[in-house]
């Protein structure tokens, strides 16, 4: 069962993180046109290998529904396979995992995966209030007849903050919690972002101490152990052996993914402190015949510091429960013993809707072709990456591996 | 409660649930064919998928399965509950709900701690959210929190502060008294008003200001970035006139007192309809003029629970 890893990203390209206020306003099929460029030219293929599109539906400025078909008309692909992928912030790791299984099916050779975020030109109708509206309620329904609008938002139980944090309490209860070593992600990950340019934070040191004595949100979240939103966008190709052998970067196969989801509030979740990834990882690794330890690094969905420990736990890089003792035991950085978000993490490079995911999936594939410049890992030949949408609602592994 | 906070709006499906809490009764669904409790109310069994679902009424005797404490609303309607205690229920019958607790300390909070529900009134009409507090506390199993009794707990609260407040008697002549009065420190809240649709409109008529985001609550509720309408500012500045504040001091001794006006009027903040606001006050400067003495009151007009003001108002009267 699973992936023969036959199929391979050989391209990538993401807009660097600004804030929305100042990044550039485009279109998102114009962003599309441009990120395809951008990943094309970094894979060295040509637009006419692309014959597959895997596209987010939500959020996609111009339609909301015939998003593929949209797209390929605008940019002017032929299309075998198209996907619309809904699963927030680990769309990012399900676009990857449903290129490569339609290219083994020989539906296709080339997938573009892609992911707008940067805001579109306002209409006339449109304005920064007419945003804010939108943005009231941030991801909630608040159609009629929708749970959450009926059961969670009377009682003020919305966004994501409220929901990682509730988890987090919950899991100090069950095994006690250390902030400093909550903090240490969050300082292991700037360390990294200092020797990338591209990062929101590069340039900026950060100490435990400021993250204990930032702000908190709701107890036990400080801010600085939430992303920052900002504006960017990412693609990736993800290509058949074949075109991968002609691609001008080291491939990195697909060999094994997972993915799990079972409830949109945690509240509902069976146990809130023992995530998706869990079996979404186990059947990661499974499918790529490794286990945790096996890999060279880890590039894991980091929307709160919380999500970071309950992955590193949950999907086998320690027991449950040890997370924080794993964390204070470990270097974290592209120069430690446990290579972890070596591009920052999206705590330090920021986070582009559901983009964001994708700068931990393109750090994966940069290590893994030697090109991380600075931060370059000494041996990268096998890599996890997972993606976190929802509040630890719904999650996805992959396994990437050089050939 | 501003009338912008989100209300469930029950559909057939639930409404026996939320009919139950307006009479103070827990009332879930329960699956015939396998035992399971169900929550959110389905028509189905989330666990075996029969259809053969029953109401029964339930004691709401629980535990705490998680909490956060919010520092920053959720959303800027919710300022009025700050800290928001948002909690995760387990019912003895095994079922989750999203909640909210009420009459804790956040010391008294601890993940597993016994709890039993409260049947919190928060409309008019009869609109109950339930909500939760420790099994052992003293508290109501039934409470009001339209913002009608709630304003009225705060007049009667600010009521009995000022009658236990002595007030200070300063002639306007004193310079040296007046001066004194000059203060970096407001006084405490006063009492309360709801600014409700029917007072907005009013205004509205009253003063020809009759824009959709003021006075037109379906298009204000699709199109406002508020959520809802919103209070004109000139109508809330002068709502101060019905505020009773524990100023603690009193003028007296002129034979004629003039209002000059205002030397900044500010509207930082929008005053969602239904919302309580209230005020405070303190003074900001005393000038001995040729005519008279001059005392400069900065009156700051807030939405209950929010930090920032609605209005700022550096009112300027003059003893003579
Ligand atoms: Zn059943």
């Amino acid at each position: 069962m699973g992936l023969k890893g036959q199929a391979a990203i050989v391209g990538a390209a993401q807009y660097k993180p600004e804030k929305y206020a100042t990044a550039p306003r485009m279109f998102h099929l114009e962003q599309v046109a441009d990120l395809a460029a951008r990943a094309l030219q970094d894979a060295g293929l040509k637009a006419s290998d692309l014959d597959g599109l895997v596209i987010n539906g939500p959020q996609f400025h111009e339609a909301s529904v015939f998003v593929p078909a949209m797209a390929a008309e605008y940019l002017g692909m032929r299309l075998n396979f198209a996907e619309v992928v809904d699963l927030g912030g680990t769309t990012s790791v399900g676009m990857i995992w449903r290129a490569a299984a339609a290219i083994e099916l020989g539906l296709c050779q080339a997938v573009l995966c892609v992911l707008p975020a940067r805001m579109a030109p306002f209409g006339p109708e449109e304005d920064p209030a007419w945003m804010a509206r939108a943005m009231r309620f941030g991801g909630h329904s608040t159609a009629f007849g929708a749970p959450e609008a009926e059961f969670d938002l009377p009682y003020g139980h919305m966004g994501q903050n409220t929901g990682y944090a509730m988890i987090a309490q919950r899991y100090a209860a069950r095994y006690g919690y250390d902030p400093a070593a909550m903090a240490k992600i969050a300082v292991d990950q700037r360390t990294n972002a200092l020797t990338n340019p591209d990062a929101m934070f590069f340039g900026k040191p950060l100490t435990a101490e400021e993250v204990l004595g930032s702000k908190m949100v709701a107890d036990p979240l400080h801010v600085l152990e939430i992303v920052m939103p900002v504006a960017g966008g990412a693609a990736v190709i993800v290509a058949s052996k074949e075109v991968a052998a002609r691609a001008r970067n080291r491939p990195a196969f697909v060999t094994g993914f997972g993915e799990h989801l079972a409830f949109k509030s945690p509240s509902y979740a069976a146990e809130m402190t023992e995530t998706p990834i869990g079996p979404a990882s186990r059947r990661a690794f499974e499918m790529a015949g490794l286990k945790p330890g096996d890999v060279d690094a880890a590039q894991i969905y980091d929307c709160y510091t919380i999500t970071v420990l309950l992955t590193l736990e949950d999907a086998g890089f320690c027991e449950k429960g040890e997370g924080m003792r794993f964390v204070r035991e470990h270097d974290l950085t592209w120069r430690g013993n446990f290579p972890m978000n070596t591009h920052g993490g999206q705590l330090s490079f920021g986070q582009a809707g559901s983009a964001g995911g994708m700068s931990q999936v393109i750090e994966a594939f940069t290590q893994l072709a030697g090109r991380s410049g600075d931060r370059q890992l000494k041996r990268c030949d096998r890599v996890y990456v997972s993606g976190t949408g929802g509040v630890m609602s719904e999650q996805g592994a992959l396994i990437l591996q050089g050939a | 409660m501003s009338m912008n906070k989100p209300m469930p709006a029950p559909t057939e499906i639930s409404a026996p649930f939320w009919n139950a809490l307006k009479e103070g009764v827990l009332r879930i669904p329960h699956c015939n064919a396998c035992g399971h409790w169900i929550f959110y109310p389905r028509r189905h069994c989330d666990r075996c998928f029969s259809h053969d679902v029953e109401w029964r009424d339930v004691s709401g005797a629980g535990q705490l399965y998680s909490y956060t404490v919010a520092r920053i609303p959720t959303l800027p309607d919710f300022a009025d509950e700050m800290p928001q205690k948002l909690a995760v229920v387990e019912l003895d019958e095994g079922v989750r709900i999203n909640t909210t607790l009420v009459g804790l300390d956040e010391a008294e909070i601890r993940i597993g701690m016994r709890v039993k529900p409260v049947f919190d009134k928060v409309r008019a009409d009869g609109a109950t959210l339930l909500r939760f507090t420790a099994a052992e506390k003293d508290f109501p199993a039934r409470v009001d929190s339209t913002p009608e009794a709630l304003a009225a707990e705060a007049e009667a609260k600010v009521a009995a502060e000022i009658a236990a407040t002595s007030v200070r008697q300063v002639r306007f002549d004193d310079e040296a008294a007046m001066k004194s009065l000059v203060s970096d420190v407001f006084t405490p809240w006063s009492t309360q008003v709801v600014v409700d649709q029917a007072l907005i409109d009013e205004f509205a008529k009253l003063s020809g200001d009759d824009y959709w985001i003021h006075t037109d609550p379906e298009r204000a509720a699709r199109q406002s970035p508020f959520g809802g309408t919103i209070a004109h500012g000139a109508l809330v500045q002068i709502l101060q006139s019905r505020l009773k504040m524990p100023l603690g001091f009193e003028v007296t001794g002129f034979n004629n007192m003039v209002n000059y006006g205002s030397d900044r009027l500010r509207f930082p903040s929008p005053v969602p309809a239904g919302s309580r606001i209230h005020a405070r006050a303190r003074v900001k400067s005393v000038e001995k003029l040729a005519k008279g003495m001059q005392l400069t009151l900065e009156v700051t007009t807030h939405v209950v629970g929010n930090e920032r003001p609605s209005v700022i108002n550096d009112l300027v009267i003059l003893y003579m």
